[in-house]
C-alpha cells in the first residue's frame, strides 16, 4: 500500500469536498434547505478547470480526439478562476429558479430534478463536453515548470496546494459567517418576511450566497480534476450529490467546524476508508454498494440520532462584545416579569 | 406526419406506464403530505423482483402481478418503520426528503448488489403488431396500456364511489377532521401505502417492459419523469397526474421523434421547469396553493 | 372625499368633532403619509376599495373594523408587501411609486406583524440589530474586512439595543432565542426591533393579539413613550379599549371603504357605524 499516495488522496479528497460542502452550508444557511442539485456548480467547475487547461478541440492539446464545445490553454490559476466565474454564474441561475417560495420539500425535489436533467445534458449532446466518456488527459496545474515532475512529490505539492486553498476558503466564510450579514443570511432563513420588512433585499441576499456558493463548489471541482486528471459524467451522479449534503447533514448545518467533521467521516472514512476493508469476495463493484449503503443508513442513523448535526449551529452570544453593565433585573422597566 | 402520430401513439403507452407510477405518487402526497422520493428506487427494486421471478420460468404477468403485491406490503412497511417515525419525531418535510433520499440509496445499491450494473431484459412474447391508420403499436403495448387504463379507471372508482375513497379524499383534506369523524386515519394511511406502492410496482415492470433492456439505473431516470407528470398535473390530483403524464409521455416521444432520441429525458426536464416557473401549483388544482407549497 | 382630521365631516349622519389635539408640544405638521384612492384588487376579491386619508405626525392613528374589513391589506399596501391596483401612496410628500417591502422600509416605514414576527432561531439581541439598517457588516467587502470594520458600529447597536431591553425588562434574555421567549416578550422584542431602526412611520399589525393584560398595559405604555419622542403610528387593531385610550383618531373600515373617522367616543356614538361594524 503506497501510503504516501494514498494519504495524498485523503487529503484532496476531504479538503475539496470541505470547499464544496461549505458552499452548499452557505447556501442552506439563508434558505434553509440544502440545493440538491449542487453538484452540477462542482461538475461545471471541474468542466471548465478542464476546458480551460485542455485547449481547444481542434488544437494540439487534445491528443485524444475528445470532443467539447471550446477551450484554450491558460496558465494556472486561471483555469481555477474562470471555474470560480463559470460556477457563479450557474449559481445564479439556479439561484433565480430558488427564488419562487416553495414549500421546503417541494423545492428539494426540485432542485435534484434540475441535477438529474443536468446529467442527461451532457449525457446526450456527446459534442457539448464528450458526453458519457467525459473528458480525460487533462493536465495538473504548474506540472511543467519546476523540479515536479509528477508522482509523490508532485502528489505532495498538490495537497499542500489544496490545503492552502482550503485554509484561505475557511477563512472567507469565517469572516462572512460571523458579520452582520451572516446574520441577515439567518435571518432571512428564519423568517423571510420580517427581513424584507427590515430593509433587507431578500431576493437580492439569495442570489448572492447562491453566486458564492456555486464559485466554491466550482472550485472544489477545479482542484478536483487537477488531480484527477478526468471528469466524466460518472464523477457526479445523484448520489455522489448526496454524499455533499450527507456531509451537512451529520457534521451539522451553520457550523463550519460541524461540516468539517462530517466532510471528514463522509468523505475520509467512509469513502476512503473502505478501501481498507478486504475485498468482499473478490468483487470491487460489490464493495462500492456497500459503501453507499452505509451512507444511506448513516444519514438515516444521523437524522434520528442527532438531527442537528455533531456539531450544531452556534448560539452567538453577542452580549459579550460589549463590557457587561450593572445588569437591571426589573428596575425602572416598563414591564414586569413574573 | 403520420411519424408524428406514430409517435403520439407511442406516446400514449409511455403516458400510460408513467400514469401508474404518477398517480400512485401523487395520491401517497394527497393523503400523506409526504413526497415519497424512494419510490423510483422502489420502482426499480419491482422491476428486478419481476425480472428474477421471470428467469424462473414464471410469466411475466404473474411477475408483474407479484412484483406489484412486494411493492405494496414493502411500502406500508417503510412508512410504519422509517417515515412515521420520523414524523412523529417533527421532523420537517424537508427532513423527510432526506430520510427518502437515503432510503433511495440504500434499496438502490442493495439492488445493485444482488443483480449488478449491467442492463437485463424480460422474457415474453411481444406480440403481433397492430397498425390502426399511422398507429403502430404491439401486443404487449396494447395491454400495457390496457392495464394503465384499467388501474386509472379503478383508482377513480375506488376514490369516487366506494366509502374508503372517501375516506382517503377526507384525510387528504383535513386529516384532523377526518379523524374526529371516525375514520381511521392508520387504516386510510397504510391503504395509501399500499395503493401507491402497488401502482409503482405495477409501473416499475411494466416500464421495464417498455424499455425492453433495463439496469438498476432506472429508477432514478423514471423518478424525474414521475416527478414532472406529476408537478405538472398538479400534484396531490391523481387526475392531474394522469394528465401530466399524458403530456410527459407525447412530449417525449415526439421530441425523441423531432429532434433526438437522447433528448426525450430532457423534454421532461423543460416542461418541469417551465411549469416551476410559470406555474408551480401545476396544470389542474391540486393540493399546492392550501398546503403552502407553492406561492 | 379625502378624510382629513383637520376638517369635520360627515358620515352618515355622523358628525366628527374637530381635532385640535397636539402631543406634548410636538406641532401637527403637514402629513407624514397621504393614501390617496387606493384600490387593491386579486383574483376577483376587493379588499380595499377607493380608500383616501392622510395621517398626523407624532399621533397613534387607529384602524379599526370588522374581520375581512381589509385593514391589514390597506397595511400591507403601505408597507409596500402589496401592491395597488389603483391609487397612491405618498410619504413625507412623495410618492411611493415602486412599493417593495424592503424598499418601503428603507424609506423609512416599518412595521410589525400579526403573526411571528420574530426570527425565532435568533437571540433576542440579533433581533434586535436586525432591526438596524445600513450596517458595514452586511455587505460582502465589509463582512470580509471583519471585526476591525464593522465592530465599533455593531458594538454601539449592541449597546442601544440593550438599553431599550432595559427599559422593558428584557435584558435578561439577552441571549436566549427568540423562539423560546413567551407570546407577549416576543412581541414586544418585535416593537423594540421596530424602533431601532429610527422609524419615521411605525405600522403596528394587532399588536395585542393574544397577549395578556399586563403586557398589554406595558406595550401601551412604551407606545406613549414612543408617541411622545414623536413617533408617527398606524395601529390595526381588534381590541377597542386600547384604542380607545392609545388613539385620539380612528379610522374605521368596512368591506374595504373607510366609514368613519374620529376619537372611539364618536364612533361609538353613531349607530350606523355600529351597525357597519356589526353587520361586517
Amino acid at each position: 500500500m503506497n501510503w504516501g499516495f494514498f494519504a495524498t488522496t485523503v487529503i484532496i479528497y476531504v479538503v475539496t469536498s470541505l470547499i464544496a460542502a461549505w458552499g452548499l452550508d452557505l447556501q442552506f444557511g439563508s434558505t434553509g434547505v440544502l440545493n440538491f442539485s449542487f453538484i452540477i456548480f462542482v461538475a461545471a467547475g471541474a468542466y471548465t478547470a478542464a476546458i480551460l487547461t485542455l485547449g481547444s478541440p481542434s488544437g494540439p492539446g487534445n491528443v485524444a480526439q475528445q470532443q467539447y464545445f471550446a477551450g484554450a490553454t491558460l496558465p494556472f490559476p486561471l483555469p481555477w478562476i474562470g471555474a470560480m466565474v463559470v460556477g457563479g454564474i450557474l449559481g445564479l441561475l439556479v439561484g433565480l429558479v430558488a427564488l419562487k417560495r416553495l414549500r421546503g420539500d417541494y423545492e428539494a425535489i426540485v432542485m435534484l430534478v434540475v441535477s438529474l436533467m443536468a446529467l442527461y445534458i451532457v449525457l446526450s449532446d456527446v459534442g457539448f463536453l464528450n458526453g458519457a466518456s467525459g473528458l480525460a488527459l487533462i493536465p495538473s496545474p504548474l506540472q511543467s515548470g519546476g523540479n515536479l515532475t509528477g508522482g509523490t512529490g508532485y502528489g505532495w505539492f498538490y495537497s499542500g496546494l489544496t490545503v492552502v486553498v482550503g485554509v484561505i476558503v475557511g477563512f472567507v466564510m469565517h469572516r462572512l459567517m460571523e458579520s452582520p450579514l451572516g446574520r441577515a443570511l439567518r435571518a432571512v432563513r428564519e423568517n423571510e418576511r420580517a427581513a424584507e420588512a427590515m430593509g433587507r433585499n431578500t431576493a437580492a441576499l439569495r442570489l448572492l450566497v447562491f453566486a458564492l456558493g456555486g464559485s466554491l463548489g466550482a472550485l472544489s471541482g477545479a482542484i478536483l480534476v487537477g488531480f484527477i486528471n478526468a471528469w466524466s459524467p460518472g464523477a457526479w451522479g445523484f448520489a455522489e450529490t448526496f454524499l455533499l449534503f450527507a456531509a451537512v447533514i451529520v457534521g451539522g448545518q451553520g457550523n463550519l467546524v460541524g461540516v468539517a467533521v462530517g466532510a471528514f467521516i463522509i468523505f475520509g472514512l467512509i469513502i476512503q476508508g473502505v478501501l481498507f476493508l478486504p475485498q468482499i469476495g473478490g468483487d470491487s463493484a460489490l464493495t462500492e454498494c456497500l459503501q453507499w449503503i452505509t451512507a444511506g443508513l448513516l444519514i438515516l442513523l444521523s437524522m434520528w440520532l442527532r438531527p442537528q448535526g455533531i456539531i450544531p449551529e452556534r448560539r452567538r452570544r453577542l452580549s459579550r462584545w460589549i463590557a457587561p453593565a450593572r445588569r437591571k433585573r426589573n428596575g425602572s422597566g416598563l414591564l414586569r416579569w413574573r | 406526419m403520420s411519424l408524428v402520430i406514430e409517435a403520439a401513439g407511442f406516446g400514449v403507452v409511455t403516458a400510460g406506464v408513467v400514469a401508474l407510477a404518477a398517480v400512485g405518487f401523487t395520491l401517497q402526497f394527497a393523503i400523506t403530505n409526504i413526497f415519497n422520493v424512494a419510490v423510483g428506487s422502489q420502482l426499480t427494486l419491482a422491476a428486478f423482483i419481476a425480472y428474477a421471478l421471470n428467469r424462473t420460468g414464471v410469466s411475466i404477468w404473474y411477475a408483474m402481478i407479484a412484483a406489484g403485491l412486494f411493492t405494496g406490503v414493502t411500502s406500508v412497511l417503510l412508512n410504519r418503520m422509517i417515515f412515521q417515525p420520523f414524523l412523529r419525531r417533527g421532523t420537517s418535510f424537508f427532513g423527510l426528503v432526506v430520510v427518502g433520499i437515503a432510503l433511495l440509496l440504500i434499496i438502490q445499491f442493495s439492488s445493485q448488489a444482488i443483480w449488478g450494473a449491467s442492463f437485463v431484459s424480460y422474457q415474453f412474447n411481444a406480440g403481433g403488431v397492430f397498425k390502426w391508420g399511422p398507429l403502430l403499436l404491439n401486443r404487449t403495448s396494447l395491454i400495457l396500456l390496457g392495464i394503465a387504463a384499467g388501474t386509472m379507471v379503478a383508482v377513480h372508482l375506488l376514490l369516487t364511489y366506494t366509502r374508503f375513497g372517501k375516506s382517503m379524499r377526507a384525510t387528504a383534506a383535513d386529516p384532523e377532521l377526518a379523524s374526529s369523524c371516525g375514520i381511521r386515519i392508520q387504516l386510510v394511511t397504510d391503504a395509501t401505502w399500499f395503493l401507491a406502492g402497488m401502482l409503482s410496482g405495477l409501473g416499475g415492470v411494466a416500464f421495464g417492459m417498455t424499455l425492453g433492456a433495463f439496469s438498476v439505473s432506472m429508477g432514478s431516470t423514471f423518478l424525474v419523469i414521475i416527478v414532472a407528470a406529476a408537478i405538472l398535473g398538479g400534484v396531490g390530483q391523481a387526475y392531474g397526474a394522469m394528465l401530466g403524464a399524458l403530456v410527459v409521455g407525447i412530449a417525449t416521444e415526439e421530441t425523441s421523434l423531432l429532434v433526438s432520441s437522447a433528448y426525450s429525458q430532457v423534454a421532461a426536464f423543460i416542461i418541469l421547469i417551465l411549469v416551476l416557473v410559470v406555474r408551480p401549483e401545476g396544470i389542474l388544482p391540486g393540493v399546492a396553493r392550501y398546503r403552502g407549497i407553492a406561492t | 372625499m379625502a378624510l382629513d382630521p383637520a376638517q369635520p365631516t360627515s358620515v352618515a349622519g355622523f358628525r366628527q368633532r374637530p381635532d385640535a389635539v397636539e402631543s406634548s408640544g410636538v406641532p401637527a405638521g403637514p402629513p407624514i403619509l397621504e393614501v390617496a384612492a387606493l384600490g387593491v384588487t386579486f383574483g376577483g376579491v376587493r379588499p380595499v376599495v377607493d380608500v383616501s386619508f392622510s395621517v398626523k405626525r407624532a399621533a397613534i392613528t387607529g384602524l379599526i373594523g370588522p374581520n375581512g374589513a381589509g385593514k391589514s391589506t390597506l397595511l400591507n399596501v403601505i408597507a409596500g408587501a402589496v401592491r395597488p391596483s389603483a391609487g397612491s401612496v405618498a410619504f413625507e410628500g412623495k410618492r411611493i411609486t415602486r412599493p417593495s417591502a424592503h424598499a418601503v422600509a428603507r424609506l423609512g416605514i416599518t412595521r410589525t406583524f400579526q403573526l411571528s414576527g420574530e426570527f425565532g432561531g435568533l437571540t433576542v439581541l440579533e433581533n434586535m440589530l436586525m432591526g438596524a439598517r445600513a450596517q458595514r457588516g452586511e455587505s460582502v467587502i465589509g463582512a470580509l474586512l471583519g471585526r476591525r470594520y464593522w465592530g465599533a458600529q455593531e458594538r454601539a447597536l449592541i449597546t442601544r439595543a440593550k438599553e431599550l431591553l432595559e427599559e422593558c425588562g428584557l435584558v435578561s434574555k439577552l441571549d436566549d432565542y427568540a423562539r423560546d421567549l413567551s407570546g407577549g416578550q416576543r412581541r414586544i422584542v418585535e416593537i423594540l426591533r421596530a424602533t431601532m431602526a429610527d422609524p419615521k412611520l411605525l405600522l403596528l399589525d394587532e399588536p395585542f393579539a393574544g397577549i395578556n393584560k399586563s403586557t398589554a398595559r406595558g406595550i401601551e405604555t412604551y407606545l406613549a413613550t414612543l408617541r411622545a419622542r414623536g413617533m408617527t403610528m398606524i395601529m390595526v387593531e381588534h381590541e377597542l379599549a386600547s384604542v380607545d385610550r392609545m388613539c385620539e383618531d380612528v379610522l374605521v373600515m368596512a368591506r374595504g371603504s373607510v366609514i368613519g373617522r374620529g376619537t372611539m367616543r364618536d364612533l361609538r356614538g353613531s349607530r350606523d357605524i355600529r351597525q357597519a361594524y356589526l353587520a361586517g
